[in-house]
């Protein structure tokens, strides 16, 4: 029993899993208080030592299903005549390819043994950008994978060569059940290459892949996405935010450690004679700021500015308000729609509901006209108002006062442009005169910059 | 070994009004038998925090809960020294330390003396022992449930590992303490953020979900054995129906106990999308929820199986 528990050990790591000498102990001791003959209880007991988070399970699961009970045979084979007859066969196909370590850990697996193979497997999907060995090329993750189907083909092929090129030494019985019994091991093994059934994955998604993707979609320029990479940005951007949150708080948490607040200390140590006996510290919770924002939703811009609003709008509990408005040529506050509906809605019906002229040139100055007659008041010395665009007012006049005024009203003014740095000066962008007039000017092309961003803004 | 088997853990956590997977028992059942502390995972509301005073019950122990947030430190989970008392006392015995000083010949050897007595001043008598020094120090054996451990502070964990793996603390002023009894403990968490892998390690880890529909329907029928056979099976269908819309925030056990609760009071019979709209607030805690229960309303009706034409 100790020994299959250690294999399972060794493989769960091989798997992924993090699994470490004391809860192999642990497991140990707590089998022997169960009946370990209900295949439940067993399922149970290493369920509860070797997965300890829940997106771990359905790793473990599906490998506890592998190992044992695709891989039980090897029990009742090993005792049976046919286990002299497998491990021969295994030794002599090994000597075919013996400078190919992916077909020796397909072979292994066939064998019984799938360390290997988890071990390749995973390297697969943890570090999917080495360079690929055999094949050669630039296709990391495929070229590898298919490395590996290969070597599992060229295992049966030789498996079923070698079974049928000498009939006359093996009853027809044992070698039918040596094919039946190696051939579902390849399957096994194919269906965890090819991730029929999703195994390692299932599991792995939401921790590493989070990063990867961070890695991958964040220097993506928002223009070029697609809409399902769109999707997937929701969710990163998702996880983006859980953790700025943590940050905030955390900011929080230290800040109670703070200046001494003098009068609460002598006035609590009344209680102990006089002796100042508890140090009481200033509370002081760093302050909320309130954003305007100013989006641009003419095309390009939009594609920015929508993820910026999820956002800003999910850490909404960072600030004290957020006021949101579009403008093309005129402007519209949308505040209602995001207070109304669920982030992700609330931003779809933004194109649609707000009433703007969406055939309209782009008008700066209209809509900071139109922003400084309805809508100063809005802006306070806590305000931070936030504008993003690409600057280009088709030749319009930009209304470079108002912009003056506002930015006297209000803290700062933050000016985003989603546009590449090269074109900032080009045509009719006007970002020349407004870049000297706002406080600061940040590109803002994709997820990294403006994580960038928002995480200076809450912190 | 409180428990003889795993059966035994059903049995008693049943007798103690808890009805639990077998995952959980077992998992019970080797925490006990072994000593080890349970880490219990699971979404808000499926009766993590109920499960350790179910234990409890069960066992006959007193239950000791430590609530974690953000900014726990260990004056308040662990220990503190009663200031106001040891003033207090040394205010009293003030006669006796002024006996003790007195004929010192320097201000140093006065010192001195007064060190030679200041075990009587950091001794537990002055110690106001919290929730986890409680815990260990109690004669009789306890439940130890430190619920919501994913809001403490990282530093907090840290912490806890001391406790958690040899069950003692040390205090620099007494030395260290070591259990009287080993607890019978109970970690809590809402995936808020992860546990860090040490914690993990010295923990049995057991991940409790929404119960699947006879569980859920045994323990509305046990929570309230008031109500009604057919009333039940179309409340737990409900629920579950309702749960499978993306919610912010899914409707969880105690919530379907909450429902049952005030439809047993306003004496409904029978379930209809009507009754269903209008007894939502208990169920659904957020206006957008609500908002797609209503526009799903269908759906949901039709997968708990209720008729349109059922009267309030």
């Amino acid at each position: 029993m100790d020994r299959l528990i250690i294999r399972f050990a060794t493989c769960a790591r091989a798997a992924g899993l993090m699994v470490s000498q004391a809860e192999v102990m642990d497991t140990l001791t707590h089998l022997a208080l169960v009946d370990v003959t209900d295949p439940q209880a067993f399922h149970r007991v290493l369920r509860a030592n070797f997965a300890k988070s829940r997106r771990d399970q359905p790793r473990f699961d599906h490998l506890f299903h592998l190992f044992f009970h695709e891989f039980r045979e090897d029990a009742g084979l090993s005792k049976d005549l046919l286990a002299p007859e497998a491990a021969r066969l295994a030794r002599e196909l090994a000597k075919e390819f013996p400078d190919d370590p992916a077909f020796k850990a397909a072979l292994d697996f066939m064998a019984g043994d799938p360390l290997a193979f988890l071990e390749k497997l995973r390297a697969l999907e943890t570090d999917g950008d080495r360079p690929a060995m055999a094949m050669g090329g630039n296709l990391g993750q495929v070229a590898r994978r298919l490395e590996m189907m290969l070597a599992a083909g060229k295992v049966k092929d030789g498996l079923l060569r070698r079974l049928g090129e000498n009939p006359d030494n093996l009853p027809w019985q044992t070698r039918r059940e040596l094919e039946e019994h190696f051939l579902s091991r390849l399957d096994a093994a194919r269906r965890l290459i090819s991730g029929e059934d999703r195994p390692l994955e299932a599991g792995a998604e939401a921790r590493s892949a989070y990063e990867k993707r961070l890695g991958e979609i964040g220097e993506r320029s928002f223009v070029s996405l697609t809409p399902k990479e769109v999707a997937e940005m929701r969710e990163v951007i998702d996880q983006l935010v859980r953790k700025l949150k943590d940050l905030a708080s955390l900011r929080y948490s230290r800040q109670k450690r703070g200046v001494l607040d003098v009068k609460k200390t002598l006035r609590k140590s009344g209680r102990y004679l006089g002796v100042p006996m508890e140090l009481v510290r200033r509370n002081k919770p760093p302050k909320k700021g309130k954003i305007v924002t100013l989006c641009d939703v003419s095309g390009s811009v939009w594609s920015a500015a929508r993820f910026m609003l999820n956002m800003l709008y999910s850490l909404q509990e960072c600030f004290t308000r957020v006021r949101s408005y579009v403008f093309v040529a005129g402007l519209a506050e949308v505040t209602g729609i995001f207070e109304d509906n669920e982030i992700s809605r609330a931003i779809d019906k933004v194109l649609a509901e707000a009433e703007l002229e969406y055939g309209a040139p782009t008008d700066y100055g209209a809509t900071f006209r139109q922003f400084s007659r309805n809508h100063m008041e809005v802006l306070n010395k806590k305000t931070t108002l936030i504008i993003i665009g690409d600057g280009r007012s088709n030749y319009l006049n930009p209304e470079l006062r108002l912009l003056e005024e506002m930015r006297e009203k209000c803290r700062r003014v933050i000016w985003l442009n989603p546009e590449a740095k090269g074109f900032w000066y080009s045509g009719d962008s006007e970002m020349r005169a407004f870049e000297t007039r706002v406080n600061e000017v940040r590109p803002c092309q994709n997820l990294n910059q403006l994580t960038d961003f928002i995480q200076d803004l809450i912190l | 070994m409180e428990f003889e088997n795993v059966e035994a853990v059903r049995q008693r956590l049943e007798e103690a009004d808890y009805i639990c997977s077998p995952e959980a028992a077992t998992v019970v059942f080797l925490a006990e038998a072994t000593g080890k502390p349970v880490l219990v995972e699971g979404p808000a509301g499926v009766g993590k925090t109920e499960l350790a005073k179910a234990v409890a019950k069960c066992l006959g122990r007193e239950l000791i809960r430590l609530q974690c947030y953000e900014g726990l430190d260990e004056a308040k989970a662990l220990y503190e020294w009663e200031y106001a008392k040891q003033l207090l006392y040394t205010q009293m015995v003030k006669d006796k330390l002024s006996e003790i000083i007195s004929g010192a010949g320097s201000l140093s050897e006065a010192v001195d003396r007064i060190a030679n007595q200041e075990d009587a001043f950091f001794s537990e008598r002055f110690i106001q022992p919290r929730p986890l020094l409680a815990a260990l120090t109690s004669l009789k054996p306890v439940v130890l449930l430190i619920d919501e451990v994913d809001k403490s502070d990282p530093e907090f964990e840290a912490f806890l590992l001391e406790i958690l793996s040899d069950f003692q603390v040390s205090i620099p002023e007494l030395g260290t303490k070591k259990a009287v009894h080993i607890p019978f403990v109970v970690l809590t968490s809402n995936n808020y953020r992860d546990m860090s892998d040490a914690l993990k390690r010295r923990c049995i880890h057991l991940y409790l979900d929404y119960p699947d529909r006879d569980l859920e329907r045994r323990i509305v029928q046990l929570k309230l054995p008031g109500i009604g056979q057919r009333l039940g099976d179309q409340l737990v269908d409900s629920v579950r129906a309702i749960r499978d819309l993306d919610l912010k925030k899914k409707p969880c056990i105690s919530e379907t106990l909450d429902w049952a609760r005030s439809l047993v009071v306003l004496q409904v019979e029978e379930l209809s999308p009507a009754v269903v709209e209008e007894t939502l607030s208990v169920l659904v805690k957020y206006r957008s929820d609500s908002g797609k229960v209503r526009e799903n309303i269908k759906k949901v009706a039709d997968k708990a199986g209720l008729t349109w034409t059922a009267s309030s």
